[in-house]
C-alpha cells in the first residue's frame, strides 16, 4: 500500500495541528484506488502487482477533545454524523497530533480506531499521527509524521509521499497524482488546456524537447567514437617514438664506448700507467648511464615510457594492429544526468586500514581480574 | 537518565495536574516490591513552546513488576486538565485493557488526587491477567502458574511477567515474583534498626527465572528487604538451594520458606540463646565482669586473676550461636607487643558443646580458662614485654 498527501492539505493539517495548545485529531477525507504494474522479464513471463493508493485530498479538524467518544473511549455515532455530515463516505482516515510523544499509538487512539473501522465500513482505515518535538532551548523544532495501517499485522506503517517535498534542484518537480478537487481550478484548465496540449493529451513542449535531447544524445555518441579512434591513432605513433629514442640511445651508447677505447689505446702506447685510467674507465659507463636514465625530479608525464592506452583496455596487440571496429553507441555508456538512478553514488569515505585499526585496538579488551571485593562489615 | 527527584517533576508540573501527580510520587506502592517507588522522568509538554511554565502535563511512569521495569507514557492535557489522561504502554504494544475494567478512567474525577494512583492500580492488575494470558503459550509453565494459584499462601502475591517469545531461537521465558508468607515480627528489634535507609515494610521475594517453556534452565534468586538482610547475616548464609530439574514451583516454594523460617528461627533462638549465656557468666564471675553488650548480648569481657596474674577474657558471639562457638581471646594486662598492643591469644577452638545451657558453659568456660592460664602466661612473659 502507498499513500499519498498534497502539499496544501498536509501543510493545512500542520496549520491547524501548531496552533493547537493541547493534542489535536480530526479525520481524513479521499480516495482509494488500485493500480496494476504489469512488468515483463526476460523470460516474457508477465507479472502484474497490484498497490492500493490512498489518497488523502481533504481533512476535517475536530473542535475539541472527546468530541465523538467518552472517557471511555467509546464512539458516540450521533456526534460523528453531526461532525462530518455527508462527508462521511469519503472518510478514509484520521488523524492525531500530539506533541513530545512517541510515535506509537496509544491506548484510546486504539480502542477509537476499532470502533471507526467498524462504524464507518472502511476496513483499512489509515491513522495519521504527527508528534511535534522541540529540543529543550526551542532552538529547533521537528515535526514527525507517520501513517499506520493498524488493521493489519504489527500495525504496519505506510510511507506517506507529499509530491515536491525534498530537493527540488536534484528531482524533477512532479505533478500531483493528487487530483485537485476545486471547481474554479477544473474551470480554468477546461477553457486553457487546448493551447498546451496536443491531441493525446501530452503538452506539446514536452515533445520537442525530447527531439532535442536525443539529438543531442546522437551527436555525442559519434564524437565519442572519433575520439577513441585518435587515440589509438596518436598512441601508435607514440610507441613509434619511443622505439626511435631508444635506439638512438644505443647508437649513442656505441659510438660514445668506441672513443674511449680508441682513447685507451692510443694512452697505452705513451703513458704506461694503467691505474690512474681504470679508474676513471669504470667511472665513465656510470656516468654515461646515469646521463641516459631518466633522473628522479623528472615529472612523470615527460618520462620516455608512460602507460599505452592499449595496455590499459586489455593485452591483445591484435586490437591494436588489426583495423579498429566500427565504434557504436553501443560499446559507450549512455551519460546520465547527476542524481538520476544509473549515477554511480560515491562510496563510503575512511573505510581504510586506520578505522580497522581503530576497532581492533578497542576490541581487545583489557581483562581486569574479576575478583569480587568483598563486602566487610 | 533523566533521573529526576520527585520534588523537581512536582515543581514542573502544571498546577492543575500537580495533586495528581503528588499523590503517585510520593505515596505510589504498588506491586509486591513496594521497596521501590513509582518514578516519574522524562516530563514534557503538549502546549506550544511559547506557553510559560510549568505547563508540562505528559511523563514517562516507571513502574516496577515482578522484578521488571515498566516504564509507560502518561499524556495529558494541561489545557484541558478535567479530562483523563492516555496511555502508551512501552513496550507491550499487544496490550490492550478493557477500559470497563478500568472503573477509575470510566467515571475519571480530576478533583480526587488518588485518582490517577488508583487507575494506574487497575492497570497493572489488567498487565497482570494480560501477563497470565501469555503463559497460555507453553502449558509447562502455565501449570506452574496454575498450582500456585490454588495454593492461598502464594496465590494472592504473585506477579509473573512472561517474556517475549525470543524471535530467533523460538524460546520463551517467564518471571514468577513471590512474596514469601514468612513471618519476621519476632526478629529482636536491635537487628533490624541499624540501617541507613528507610527499611519500609520486611518483605521477602522471590524471583524465579524460567529461560525456556520447558523448565530446564530456572533460575531462583532471593530478594529481602534491607533490614531483614541486616539481620539474617550476609547473603552468602542464605543460600537457597538450586531448583531440582524436572522439579516444580508448588514443591520448590515452601522448601525455600521454610529455609527462611528456619534461618529466622535460627536468629531469634539465638538471641535468646545468647542472653541466657551471658547472664549465666554474670552469675558465675559477679565482680569479674568488665563490661557485656547490653542490647545485643554480642560480646562480654571478663578480668580474671590467677596466682596473682590478671588478665582479661573478651568472648565474642557469633550470630549463628550456639550452633557456631564463641571465640575467646585472652589479654594480658601488664605485655605489650612490638606494635603497641596489649599481648593477646585468640582461642577458637576448644571445649563446647552447643547442646549445652548458659550455666553449663559458663562453668566449663571455668575449667577451660583455668587449664589454659599457664601457657597464656608463658606466652606472654616469653613474647611480650612489660
Amino acid at each position: 500500500m502507498a499513500a499519498s498527501i498534497s502539499g496544501y492539505t498536509f501543510s493545512s493539517v500542520c496549520y491547524h495541528s501548531a496552533n493547537s495548545n493541547s493534542d489535536h485529531e480530526g479525520f481524513l477525507l479521499g480516495d482509494v484506488r488500485q493500480e496494476e504494474t504489469v512488468s515483463i522479464s526476460d523470460t516474457q513471463i508477465s507479472s502484474a502487482e497490484l498497490l492500493q493508493v490512498v489518497e488523502i485530498h481533504n481533512h476535517d479538524p475536530c473542535a475539541q477533545l472527546f468530541s465523538f467518544y467518552d472517557y471511555a473511549g467509546k464512539l458516540n455515532e450521533e456526534n460523528l454524523n453531526s461532525i462530518l455530515k455527508d462527508r462521511r463516505k469519503n472518510v478514509i482516515g484520521w488523524y492525531r497530533f500530539r506533541r513530545n510523544t512517541q510515535q506509537q499509538m496509544s491506548f484510546r487512539e486504539q480502542i477509537i480506531h476499532k470502533q471507526l473501522t467498524q462504524l464507518l465500513g472502511v476496513p483499512d482505515l489509515v491513522f495519521l499521527l504527527f508528534s511535534f518535538i522541540s529540543t529543550a532551548n526551542s532552538s529547533t523544532h521537528a515535526l514527525e509524521y507517520v501513517l499506520f495501517r493498524p488493521n493489519r499485522r504489527f500495525n504496519q506503517r505506510i510511507t506517506l509521499t507529499i509530491p515536491n517535498l525534498g530537493n527540488t534542484s536534484q528531482q524533477e518537480y512532479k505533478v500531483s497524482s493528487v487530483p485537485n478537487t476545486s471547481l474554479n481550478y477544473t474551470q480554468v484548465i477546461k477553457e486553457h488546456g487546448a493551447e498546451f496540449f496536443d491531441k493525446d493529451g501530452v503538452m506539446k513542449d514536452i515533445r520537442t524537447i525530447f527531439q532535442v535531447y536525443s539529438a543531442l544524445q546522437d551527436k555525442v555518441q559519434a564524437v565519442c567514437g572519433e575520439v577513441e579512434q585518435s587515440e589509438r591513432v596518436r598512441e601508435k605513433i607514440q610507441e613509434d617514438v619511443n622505439k626511435l629514442k631508444q635506439q638512438i640511445a644505443l647508437r649513442k651508447h656505441k659510438t660514445a664506448e668506441e672513443e674511449k677505447r680508441l682513447c685507451a689505446a692510443q694512452n697505452a702506447d705513451s703513458h704506461p700507467t694503467p691505474e690512474e685510467n681504470t679508474e676513471p674507465s669504470e667511472a665513465s659507463p656510470l656516468s654515461r648511464i646515469t646521463f641516459h636514465t631518466p633522473s628522479a625530479p623528472e615529472r612523470p608525464s615527460t618520462s620516455p615510457n608512460p602507460p599505452s592506452y592499449s595496455d590499459l583496455l586489455s593485452q591483445d596487440d591484435s586490437l591494436l594492429s588489426s583495423s579498429s571496429p566500427p565504434t557504436s553507441a553501443a560499446l559507450l555508456p549512455r551519460p546520465q544526468a547527476v542524481g538520476s538512478p544509473g549515477h554511480p553514488t560515491p562510496g563510503p569515505l575512511g573505510m581504510g586500514p586506520g578505522l580497522g585499526l581503530g576497532l581492533g585496538a578497542s576490541s581487545n579488551p583489557v581483562t581486569t581480574p574479576s575478583t569480587p571485593v568483598p563486602w566487610q562489615w | 537518565m533523566n533521573n529526576m527527584s520527585p520534588e523537581v517533576a512536582l515543581h514542573r508540573i502544571s498546577p492543575e495536574l500537580r495533586p495528581m501527580l503528588c499523590s503517585v510520587v510520593r505515596d505510589g506502592r504498588v506491586g509486591l516490591d513496594s521497596t521501590n517507588c513509582l518514578r516519574v522522568t522524562d516530563l514534557k509538554t503538549g502546549c506550544t513552546s511559547l506557553t510559560p511554565g510549568p505547563c508540562c502535563d505528559r511523563f514517562k511512569l516507571h513502574i516496577p513488576y515482578a522484578g521488571e521495569t515498566l516504564k509507560w507514557d502518561i499524556i495529558f492535557n494541561a489545557q484541558y486538565p478535567e479530562l483523563p489522561p492516555d496511555f502508551i504502554f512501552g513496550e507491550d504494544a499487544e496490550f490492550l485493557p478493557e477500559p470497563s475494567e478500568l472503573p477509575h478512567l470510566v467515571q475519571w474525577d480530576a478533583g480526587d488526587p488518588e485518582c490517577l494512583l488508583q487507575l494506574v492500580k487497575e492497570l497493572i492488575q489488567q498487565y497482570h491477567h494480560y501477563q497470565c494470558q501469555r503463559l497460555r503459550e507453553s502449558s509447562r509453565l502455565l501449570f506452574e502458574y496454575d498450582s500456585l494459584l490454588e495454593d492461598p499462601n502464594y496465590g494472592r502475591n504473585m506477579e509473573i511477567y512472561a517474556g517475549r517469545k525470543n524471535s530467533w531461537t523460538g524460546e520463551f521465558s517467564a518471571r514468577f515474583l513471590l512474596k514469601l508468607p514468612v513471618d519476621f515480627s519476632n526478629i529482636p528489634v536491635y537487628l533490624l534498626k541499624d540501617t541507613a535507609l528507610d527499611p519500609g515494610e520486611d518483605v521477602a521475594l522471590l524471583s524465579v527465572s524460567f529461560e525456556d517453556a520447558e523448565a530446564t534452565q530456572v533460575f531462583p534468586k532471593l530478594f529481602l528487604s534491607p533490614s531483614i538482610e541486616h539481620a539474617l547475616g550476609d547473603s552468602l548464609a542464605l543460600q537457597i538451594p538450586a531448583f531440582p530439574s524436572g522439579g516444580c514451583l508448588i514443591d520448590y516454594v515452601p522448601q525455600v520458606c521454610q529455609i527462611l523460617n528456619n534461618k529466622v528461627q535460627y536468629v531469634i533462638q539465638g538471641y535468646h540463646k545468647r542472653r541466657e549465656y551471658i547472664a549465666a557468666f554474670l552469675s558465675h564471675f559477679g565482680m569479674g565482669v568488665v563490661e557485656y553488650d547490653a542490647e545485643g548480648f554480642t560480646k562480654l569481657t571478663l578480668l580474671l586473676m590467677w596466682k596473682d596474674f590478671c588478665f582479661l577474657v573478651h568472648v565474642d558471639l557469633p550470630l549463628y550461636f550456639p550452633r557456631d562457638q564463641p571465640t575467646l581471646t585472652f589479654q594480658s594486662v601488664y605485655h605489650f607487643t612490638n606494635s603497641g598492643q596489649l599481648y593477646s591469644q585468640v582461642q577458637v577452638s576448644y571445649p563446647y558443646s552447643p547442646r549445652w545451657d548458659g550455666n553449663e558453659m559458663a562453668k566449663r568456660a571455668k575449667a577451660y580458662f583455668k587449664s589454659f592460664i599457664p601457657q597464656f602466661q608463658e606466652g606472654a612473659f616469653a613474647n611480650g614485654k612489660l
